[in-house]
């Protein structure tokens, strides 16, 4: 796996879009949460009074321990949209240069080829998900005053549910591109699914307090990292975190399943 | 001991049979050509041979081998399928890099392959500021990596010029004296009569013949020659050529003469003759029984397209 992950960065390495999008995640990702978390730090200690109080009391600290690693999360799962697409890119590209037509050629089994893009994949979350608790930790230590560092891990879970939210995200990159092969369909695609589609099944879905809508493909992770800014009384989902963690790798394995039984039978036309 | 065996080959698409029950083996050491007009199934072949296609019915094996695995023999063999296929933002040299760490072999061949196909010095331009000519020469270098000692080339010479071709031709020989088996797919006749020692002829998916060029052209011999005459007499010479027993058809063509003659005649036999009778010959070809003619005979004048 780590020599097939080698062999990918050689492709990618010199890849300009490579490094614009995922300059996207590493550099305004971080600049973003600190900026909103500094704001919102001083208007918040700044409301007097009653709508003060009221405000804090309905939102709580979001960018204070332990809050902040839910913040950190939801904020890096929202640019990490942008490596969703580059994940796309690099999988069409190779269609569309016939490399990976190439890359069997030379030697690759059509599964090789998949555990190349797949150990690509694992690399992305992993980085990704370092990235997210380093920007938690330091925007959380600069936030907080020192008492509460004792409570600095307490929610660190959500770290980890941005792993599985990254690499769900991915995998369904993968099979779209899998499925799609040219580079502009499958993007607006995967926008249309991730932004409009399970936005709305989901709206439809939890309408009168039903919980299947989250179960759809993406809600399924966006539940378990949720909008920090939303007010907990709004809350309306009672099954717990484990359901939602579950029915994930019952998608990753779904999806994986799908990519590899599409891939592997198919012939590699163009 | 066979290099390929291809046996009952098919390959439907719908109702359209790109390739319908094709069967042969190529021999270690041989330069097989797999010839045929455009669209004919030649490219279908190869690229269910090098996985990138299913067969819908049919087997093929490498090296005589019972590996299930057949990526690591794809590993071993040097491959130019259809068009040169590489990262257009990458150089020559990372290309070739990538290739190199799919077959597992050292990056010392780089430098080594680039020499032979007279890229070195350009190694580092990116491959999309290269001209067609030397992607095909960069996709030829690829195939070489490793030294494999089966090459799979389909219309390597596509897209040179006359002095890049006369090159490719040479090295392609030079292979095959070193040992090497190479499978070469092409429409241009010319180029597979020149290169190469065995031949399958394939049209509309369908094997026609294949055998050694010598047997394939043998198959289509038959019991008399055509020579093409000149004489600055011409009209003297027609005459006379009547009066030699074995001359079956004379034709005037452009003020040459195209005859047709039995096979105990010869080209001095003719000429002798001509002589003797007080005629001086300015022109005498035998016109060779070539695999054009013989292309032709058997998958008929009409183009296929």
């Amino acid at each position: 796996m780590y020599q097939l992950l080698k062999i990918e960065w050689l492709k990618i390495k010199s890849y300009k879009a490579f490094w614009l999008l995922s300059s996207v995640f590493v550099a305004l990702y971080p600049i973003t949460l600190f900026i909103v978390g500094y704001k919102y730090n001083s208007e918040i200690s700044n409301a007097k009074g009653i709508e003060g109080g009221a405000i804090r009391g309905l939102l709580g600290s979001p960018f204070l321990f332990p809050k902040i690693w839910l913040s950190s999360a939801w904020f890096g799962g929202l640019f990490f949209i942008a490596i969703g697409m580059l994940f796309i890119m690099f999988i069409t590209n190779e269609v569309q240069y016939r490399t990976q037509k190439q890359n069997i050629i030379d030697g690759w089994s059509r599964l090789d080829y998949l555990k190349a893009k797949l150990s690509l994949l694992f690399a992305f979350s992993i980085v990704a998900t370092a990235i997210v608790f380093i920007v938690g930790l330091i925007s959380g230590l600069s936030f907080s005053p020192v008492s509460a560092y004792s409570t600095l891990m307490d929610e660190s879970i959500y770290i980890l549910y941005f792993f599985l939210m990254a690499t769900l995200y991915l995998i369904i990159a993968f099979l779209i591109a899998i499925l799609i092969k040219r580079t502009g369909v499958a993007i607006i695609v995967y926008f249309g699914l991730v932004c409009i589609i399970d936005n709305l099944l989901w709206a439809s879905l939890t309408f009168q307090k039903s919980q299947i809508g989250y179960f759809l493909p993406f809600e399924v992770v966006d539940s378990l990292v949720p909008n920090p800014f939303s007010p907990s009384v709004l809350k309306r989902r009672t099954i717990s975190d484990w359901y939602l963690v579950a029915a994930s790798f019952g998608y990753i394995t779904l999806w994986w399943y799908l990519i590899k039984k599409k891939f592997t039978q198919s012939d590699l036309k163009n | 001991m066979n290099v390929l065996s291809v046996h009952n080959l098919s390959k439907n698409y719908g109702a359209i049979k790109a390739l319908d029950g094709v069967s042969f083996d190529v021999e270690k050491g041989s330069v097989f050509g797999i010839l045929g007009p455009n669209g004919s199934g030649k490219t279908t072949l190869l690229a269910i041979a090098m996985n990138v296609l299913y067969a819908s019915s049919g087997t093929y094996v490498w090296n005589e081998t019972e590996d299930i695995n057949q990526a690591n023999q794809r590993k071993k063999i040097g491959t130019l399928l259809e068009t040169p296929n590489f990262y257009p933002y990458l150089s020559a040299f990372s290309n070739l890099r990538i290739a190199a760490a799919i077959k597992g072999c050292s990056l010392d061949e780089i430098p080594r392959v680039l020499k032979i196909v007279n890229l070195y010095e350009r190694k580092d331009h990116v491959f999309n500021s290269y001209s067609l000519g030397m992607k095909q020469r960069l996709a030829i270098a690829s195939a070489l990596l490793g030294d494999p000692d089966i090459l799979v080339l389909d219309e390597p010479t596509n897209g040179l010029d006359p002095a890049g071709i006369a090159e490719i031709r040479t090295l392609i020989k030079q292979l095959h004296q070193s040992g090497k088996t190479i499978i070469m797919a092409s429409h241009i006749l010319d180029e597979v009569e020149k290169v190469c020692s065995h031949v399958a002829i394939i049209q509309k998916g369908i094997l026609k013949t294949s055998g050694s060029v010598q047997s394939v052209l043998n198959a289509g011999k038959t019991n008399h020659q055509k020579y093409e005459i000149a004489s600055e007499n011409i009209n003297g010479l027609n005459e006379i050529l009547n009066e030699l027993t074995g001359i079956l058809q004379i034709e005037n063509l452009n003020g040459k003469l195209v005859i047709t003659a039995a096979t105990d005649i010869n080209a001095a036999t003719i000429n002798q003759f001509c002589f003797q009778k007080g005629i001086t010959l300015t022109h005498i070809i035998e016109q060779k029984n070539n695999l054009e003619k013989r292309f032709l005979e058997i998958t008929g004048s009409a183009s296929d397209r």
